[in-house]
């Protein structure tokens, strides 16, 4: 492992020969000067540079100085400093700190004396160390706590050295000695880590004696108690564990809400018996409910869900609690709370769960709340999939959310439409009442978007006579009467209902950039889609209620498209159901005259923007079908629409399903997993090795000491050959790529038969890399080799290039001797992982990125889904476009990728392309990202890739 | 439950200053630093971040955020609470919260995070506790100066006097050395009355002085220097004054500094051919609880005579009985003149009283057995402790007789960092932190203002510290009421005179 680093300043305009200011500096006398220049090497060591002269001038100038800042910096230098040579061994002249140390350790300033001996924490040398060991021990006694905080800890640090227990045999009595009489909060508290680590069996002896007073202990010392009661019990003798337990008890009662917490997890990790789980969950609830701290409460959820995944059966006891947390005016915080609650979901809870849920909707109406809309469409998400889950539900719910149909929060009153439709094809009782219900508030529904579902629902879900009948009636009511505009209307654009302002509302519509379909393919007409998002209609055309009319009038003519298909389906469905013909026709020419209106209105001047010819060809469809009704026509519209809408929700279901069914594959156990057999393991909490696990290996992976070992094989596939085999110096390199940095294991190897001396790596980059250290200069005799290392910062995803040189000397040319090496190529790939995300937030991330890169497609491959795995395939992504949209030969594919980088960044793909009537592929694949490196490099790499004749 | 590192970054993700807790690579933490301006997402309305290994815990201060860096269990409860008390520190401690604050004050911001975070383990401490830690200012350290100091001083009074031993051994020498050799200097009588032996013999002896390179005889030869040159060369002296005053040093202008100085920078040149000079000198010693002790009076009348034609002449006086009053005469004064027709006259009329700069003193005379009511001023100290604060009334009571000037009262303090709060105070005051004596002084106490009070507050101190109080004034009108009424020339000389007279404070303290 590198060389661990202890503080990090931000320093740009180092150079070397700062080094003679900074000697220069530190010889003299004034104060101030000095501080600075100290400032100044601690930065130059920071930056890369050695400055190996400036130790002696350290000791000579800076050691005598009684400046309390400047002691404080030398402690610093001393901490930054290396201290071992190449070879492992501590430096000699290392000893020379010692008196210093020795003399600050019995310095009469306690600040002096503590901050010294928390450098001494820091130090790993037991040869500098030794000398001072007396003077630490001395340092218990002292009369302030200050110090004597510090010399626990630096116990403690010098104890834990590889062979510190010769330093200080003594160590644990002398703590257990000075823990007994100690008074200082926190001089305790070290003093009982101190045992926790170096002698566990006395703190269990010191935790058990005062057992009765844990409860008085300060928190610091309680939050070291459950750590080691943590600690304990993962050893094998567990006889005891009651005691433990009930420590845990008493402390979960600690005015300090940071013990709590660290209790309710211990007694998790303790104990997997429901009681003890019960307590945890109870407790986690408790703080939910009493910190108002948004941090806290979302942690404290991940808390909850964890203990969801291992105890799902208590934590369904617990759902009302959660829930209560939806109190928080946070949303982040509700949508974790809905999360976990909809994954606890019994039959038992779900009606208290779906009335509580239904009882926070009704409060959102009151519209005091904050983002009340946003929060009401998770609400509505929420109550949706409880009723998908447990159908009996759905009734009691589904009339309250139909209210919200004429939500202005757009997006809620689609997702109530969506619930609805969803219901009523699932829920076949409550067709009727939903049917009715739907008639009734039709008028209030403001949404273009949403209109056309209901309307989709009136048309389909209208079975009976007087279904049918109402239907009609109310879409007719809506749209008010016909014609749409009278001939004196068009003359005088002033003097009707919307005149001008209208005029600006299309002129915006129409200047915006496209428009991307579900799908991925850009519209090209915008009417019909954007009044989704914008239900910009005129106030006053709001407020009547002739919402259908005012919608059309505005231009939105799919709607009107809509509103004829539905239309015609009713009547269609109405000469099946009623027994008069003549009011069956009346029906049909009411129907035909709507319609012939709306062309009308269409093709007129009096708006702005004409009819789009889809729309147009619809309702003409619509107006010819009426006219002239055949059989096979009239099963298309009343029964193949619901059938295709049943397959599609199946279709989801089945998708769900199949994930669920991925995702339970994925935790299976590896083949040489450790099993823990339930029934064997008698609810004693998890197993040692998990604990173990779970506690070291999160610090670990933390500070990053984790380095996951390939296989060698995958390994070999990665060496990059850096120069020819004939240059005078060979070198490969081997690159690793972690996270956030790439490790380049340099080996050098030296082909001639003179020794080389200087020979130095330099390395230059392109793109987001940095390099992290200087390489240092190396001798290399004939023949033999030598392995370098140098890491590389990454902080981007970007195609980054590393250059590099070696640079030697030979002794019988005096100059320095160059060998150019390849260029080393770092791969976007490998930051580049695939991920998902849901429809809309793709479509929000497209509009909202800035950068956008178009690749035109060239291949040679044929067929349009062939290219599309190709491209998945190269790109690493994931494609978002469920397969069942991919099916059939159309020759046109749009499809979406999507996928995450280790840093966060997100990149989405589009991919647009035809068959060409030649055979050929032809169209775009587009690239945006919000960084522009993202963009760049993945277009490079399509563009690489796309041919596909690999 | 340890932080692994506190950072502050900017918005735009350079690392200003970081400090790690636990052992990790330079590259694992600018890497995890590097990453996390990518992480924070916006409008959220939490602060932690957590990826696949790590939790961040943040708080945007203006331009910077400052995070802790935790593993996943660690206790968000706790790593808040820290992130609160940082949080307050930075703006301690950085001039500006900005980029450049905080890399001017990288350093120091890294010595609090030591504070408030030993190794990674949360402290129970406070902002003004992580100051006073990193301040580092120690009692003990203070007490050990201290005890070093005067055990330096000791050495060198002790040096000192070996110094003056074998110099006064040296004189010695050379007195009978001179009174073999040459002839002996004829001593001035009324000149001698000036002063100070020492001073003789070091003017005796420059240039073997010289040749002493050690500290106290340079002390001893600076110090007449400064009283010499002071008189003569006005405008050195108010260029040194006025140097030492920038550095710290009070310097008063008046009278009641030490006997030598009031003499020498007190007399201004006279421009009278002949100067009546009447002084009294106030001595006293006041129990801080009641009662008062070693209270005499000393009187001077000194005659100055610019010129040697003036020099024959006699001076009528007024004197009034006060008891305890007695009066010495210069040897070469007519005593019975003096007692009965209350002239000061020379013995031998054809001796002219000595002209020069110099004053000649003629009569002396001593107040004593005055009660406590005869005090011009009396003070009254009460520190009283509250907490960890002395608060200290003092009030000062002015008797009828006296109207004073320059009134100075003088209250040592404890050693402290910072002036004293003074809450109310009648007058000005000044802090004289090298010395920490506080300095309450008033311009003149008359009928308007005969009692006065000043109240200031200190860390808490022990009620003795702020004794003894010295007391400073001057005052136009004596105890004795000894005037000079009448100049008569014996000869041809001019009757024109001045008179001056004024009573100063010797040595009143309240003990």
């Amino acid at each position: 492992m590198d060389k661990p680093s202890t503080l990090l300043v931000h320093f740009d305009k180092g150079s070397a020969a700062m080094a003679n200011e900074i000697k220069a500096d530190l010889e003299g006398s004034d104060v101030a000067a000095k501080v600075e220049a100290m400032k100044r090497a601690v930065m130059l060591l920071l930056n890369g540079e050695t400055l190996p002269t400036l130790f002696i001038t350290v000791v000579r100038y800076v050691l005598p100085s009684e400046d309390h800042t400047i002691q404080k910096l030398l402690l610093l230098y001393l901490e930054i400093i290396d201290k071992r040579d190449s070879a492992g061994r501590v430096l000699p002249e290392m000893i020379l700190i010692c008196q210093n140390l020795r003399n600050n350790l019995q310095h009469p300033n306690e600040y002096i004396r503590g901050v010294t001996l928390r450098f001494l924490c820091r130090l790993s040398e037991p040869e500098v160390l030794e000398p001072l060991v007396p003077s630490i021990l001395e340092n218990l006694e002292h009369r302030h706590h200050f110090i004597r905080r510090h010399a626990l800890s630096a116990i403690s640090a010098i104890y834990r050295l590889p062979h510190g227990d010769q330093l200080i045999p003594d160590a644990p009595e002398l703590v257990e000695r000075a823990l007994a009489s100690e008074q200082d909060a926190s001089a305790r508290r070290n003093a009982f880590l101190m045992l926790c680590l170096c002698g566990q069996e006395r703190a269990v002896a010191y935790l058990f004696s005062n057992a009765e007073r844990v409860t008085e202990w300060p928190d610091l010392l309680q939050m070291a108690a459950v750590d080691l009661i943590r600690k304990v019990c993962r050893s094998p003798n567990r006889a005891d564990k009651g005691r433990y337990i009930k420590i845990i008890i008493s402390l979960l009662s600690s005015p300090s809400t940071a013990v709590v917490y660290e209790c309710a997890g211990a007694l998790v990790s303790l104990s997997s018996a429901p009681t003890a789980v019960r307590a945890a969950a109870n407790t986690y609830c408790e703080l939910l409910a009493s910190q108002s701290d948004n941090n806290v409460r979302l942690i404290l959820l991940d808390r909850l869900n964890e203990l969801r995944t291992s105890h799902r059966d208590v934590m369904v006891d617990v759902v009302m609690d959660v829930l209560r947390a939806l109190a928080s005016p946070n949303l982040d915080v509700k949508r974790k709370v809905l999360d976990l609650v909809l994954d606890l979901l019994t039959p038992r809870n779900v009606e208290e769960v779906v009335l509580y849920l239904k009882k926070e909707v009704v409060k959102t109406q009151s519209g005091e709340l904050e983002k009340g809309g946003e929060y009401r469409q998770m609400l509505v998400q929420a109550i949706h999939s409880c009723a998908v889950e447990y159908p009996e539900v759905a009734g009691s719910v589904v009339h309250l959310l139909m209210d919200f149909l004429g939500d202005t929060n757009v997006a809620a009153a689609v997702d109530v439409v969506l619930f609805v439709r969803e219901i009523i094809e699932t829920n076949p009782k409550l067709r009727v009442s939903m049917i009715q219900r739907l008639s009734d508030t039709f008028y209030q529904i403001r949404a273009s978007r949403v209109c056309s579902i209901a309307l989709w629902i009136l048309g389909e879900y209208s079975l009976s006579l007087a279904e049918v009948e109402s239907a009609i009636s109310t879409i007719k009511q809506c749209l008010g009467d016909v014609p749409f505009f009278t001939v004196s209307d068009e003359g005088e654009t002033t003097d009707s209902s919307k005149p001008a302002q209208q005029m600006v509302n299309s002129v915006t519509v129409s200047s915006r950039r496209p428009v991307v379909l579900a799908d991925g393919t850009y519209a090209t007409q915008s009417a019909a889609t954007e009044t989704i998002s914008t239900p910009s209609v005129t106030p006053g055309s709001l407020s009547s209620t002739l919402n259908l009319r005012s919608l059309i009038l505005s231009g939105d003519f799919f709607l009107a498209a809509v509103v004829a298909c539905t239309l015609t389906k009713l009547i269609l469905r109405l000469e099946e159901v009623q027994p008069s013909k003549l009011e069956a026709n009346k029906a049909c020419t009411g129907a035909l005259l709507v319609m012939t209106s709306i062309l009308q209105l269409g093709l007129s001047s009096y708006l702005p923007q004409p009819i789009d010819n889809d729309s147009y060809d619809r309702i003409v469809l619509c107006v010819r079908l009426l006219c002239n009704t055949g059989d096979d026509v009239r099963k298309i519209w009343l029964q193949s629409c619901r059938q295709s809408f049943a397959k599609m929700l199946a279709e989801k279901q089945f998708r769900e399903t199949e994930e669920m069914k991925a995702k339970a594959q994925i935790s299976h156990a590896q083949p040489d997993d450790l099993i823990d057999f339930y029934h064997l393991k008698s609810r004693r909490g998890m197993s040692q090795l998990e604990l173990e696990d779970e506690v070291q290996d999160d610090l670990k992976a933390a500070t990053g000491g984790f380095t996951k070992e390939t296989d060698d094989a995958n390994r070999l596939n990665r060496i990059l050959q850096l120069t020819g085999f004939s240059d005078p110096v060979y070198a490969e390199a081997f690159v690793t790529v972690h996270h956030y940095d790439i490790v380049l294991d340099v080996t050098v190897i030296n082909r001639t038969k003179e020794t080389l001396q200087n020979l130095c790596l330099e390395l230059a980059t392109m793109g987001d890399l940095k390099l992290v250290d200087r390489p240092q200069n190396y001798t290399l005799a004939p023949e033999s080799s030598k392995q370098i290392r140098a890491n590389i910062k990454v902080s981007s995803t970007e195609t980054g290039v590393i250059f590099g040189n070696i640079v030697y000397e030979t002794s019988n040319v005096m100059e320095r001797s160059v060998v150019v090496l390849n260029d080393i190529h770092i791969d976007i790939m490998d930051y580049i992982s695939p991920a998902t995300c849901a429809d809309v937030t793709f479509r929000n991330m497209w509009a909202e990125f800035e950068w956008e890169n178009k690749v035109a497609v060239n291949t040679v491959i044929q067929d349009e889904k062939e290219f599309l795995n190709h491209v998945i395939k190269s790109t690493n992504m994931k494609c978002l476009t469920p397969p069942s949209a991919l099916d059939g030969e159309c020759g046109f594919l749009a499809a979406n990728l999507y996928a995450k980088s280790v840093f966060g960044e997100d990149a989405l793909v589009n991919i647009s392309i035809e068959k060409q009537a030649d055979g050929k592929l032809s169209g775009y694949i587009r690239i945006r990202s919000k960084t522009q490196g993202i963009a760049l490099s993945l277009g490079d790499k399509i563009t690489l890739k796309q041919k596909g004749s690999s | 439950m340890v932080v692994l590192a506190v950072s502050i970054i900017s918005k735009s993700g350079k690392v200003l200053a970081s400090r790690q807790f636990v052992d990790m690579s330079r590259i694992r933490i600018e890497g995890l630093l590097a990453a996390f301006p990518k992480l924070v997402g916006t409008g959220k309305q939490h602060t932690y971040v957590e990826t696949e290994n790590v939790r961040y815990v943040y708080q945007p201060i203006e331009a910077l955020y400052l995070l802790l860096i935790t593993n996943k269990q660690s206790n968000i409860l706790e790593d808040l609470d820290t992130l609160r008390l940082l949080s307050k520190l930075v703006p301690e401690y950085s001039p500006s919260l900005d980029e450049e604050g905080v890399c001017k004050a990288a350093f120091q911001l890294i010595f609090a995070f030591d504070e408030a975070l030993s190794l990674g383990n949360k402290e129970n401490i406070t902002v003004a506790q992580v100051i006073q830690n990193c301040e580092m200012e120690s009692q003990g350290e203070k007490l050990h100066k201290l005890v070093m100091q005067s055990k330096i001083n000791d050495t060198n009074e002790v040096m000192r006097r070996k110094v003056t031993e074998i110099e006064k051994i040296k004189i010695e020498r050379n007195k009978t050395e001179n009174e073999k050799s040459g002839p002996k200097r004829t001593p001035n009588n009324f000149n001698d009355m000036n002063r100070d032996p020492v001073f003789h013999d070091i003017d005796l002896l420059p240039n073997k002085a010289k040749e002493h390179p050690s500290a106290p005889s340079d002390a001893l030869k600076k110090a007449p220097v400064k009283g010499m040159v002071l008189s003569k060369e006005q405008k050195k002296t108010d260029q040194f004054i006025k140097s030492l005053e920038a550095e710290g040093e009070v310097i008063l202008e008046d009278t009641q500094l030490s006997a030598i100085q009031s003499r020498s920078s007190s007399s201004i040149p006279p421009s009278d051919p002949i100067t009546v000079t009447i002084e009294e000198k106030l001595n006293a010693t006041v129990k801080r609880d009641g009662g008062v002790s070693n209270f005499y009076i000393q009187g001077t009348l000194a005659l100055q005579v610019l010129n040697d034609v003036d020099g024959f002449l006699q001076l009528q006086i007024e004197k009034q009985d006060v008891p305890g009053l007695t009066f010495k005469t210069h040897p070469n004064i007519n005593r019975e003149l003096f007692n009965g027709q209350q002239i000061v006259g020379a013995t031998d009329p054809n001796r002219p009283f000595p002209s020069g700069q110099n004053e000649t003193h003629l009569v002396r005379w001593r107040i004593e057995g005055l009660g406590e009511s005869f005090l011009p001023l009396t003070v009254n100290c009460w520190p009283s402790v509250h907490g960890n604060t002395t608060n200290v009334d003092i009030d000062y009571e002015a008797s009828e007789m006296f109207d004073l000037q320059n009134v100075v009262i003088s209250i040592p303090l404890p050693e402290l960092r910072e002036a004293p709060s003074v809450k109310h105070i009648d007058g000005e005051w000044k802090y004289d932190p090298r010395k920490s004596v506080l300095e309450w002084s008033v311009i003149l106490i008359d009928q308007s203002n005969r009692s006065g009070s000043m109240e200031f507050s200190v860390p808490a101190a022990d009620p003795s510290t702020f004794f003894p109080i010295s007391v400073g004034f001057s005052a136009l009108n004596t105890f004795s009421s000894l005037k000079v009424t009448a100049v008569r020339p014996l000869g041809e000389g001019s009757s024109k005179y001045s008179q001056r007279v004024r009573l100063v404070t010797d040595k009143y303290e309240v003990v």
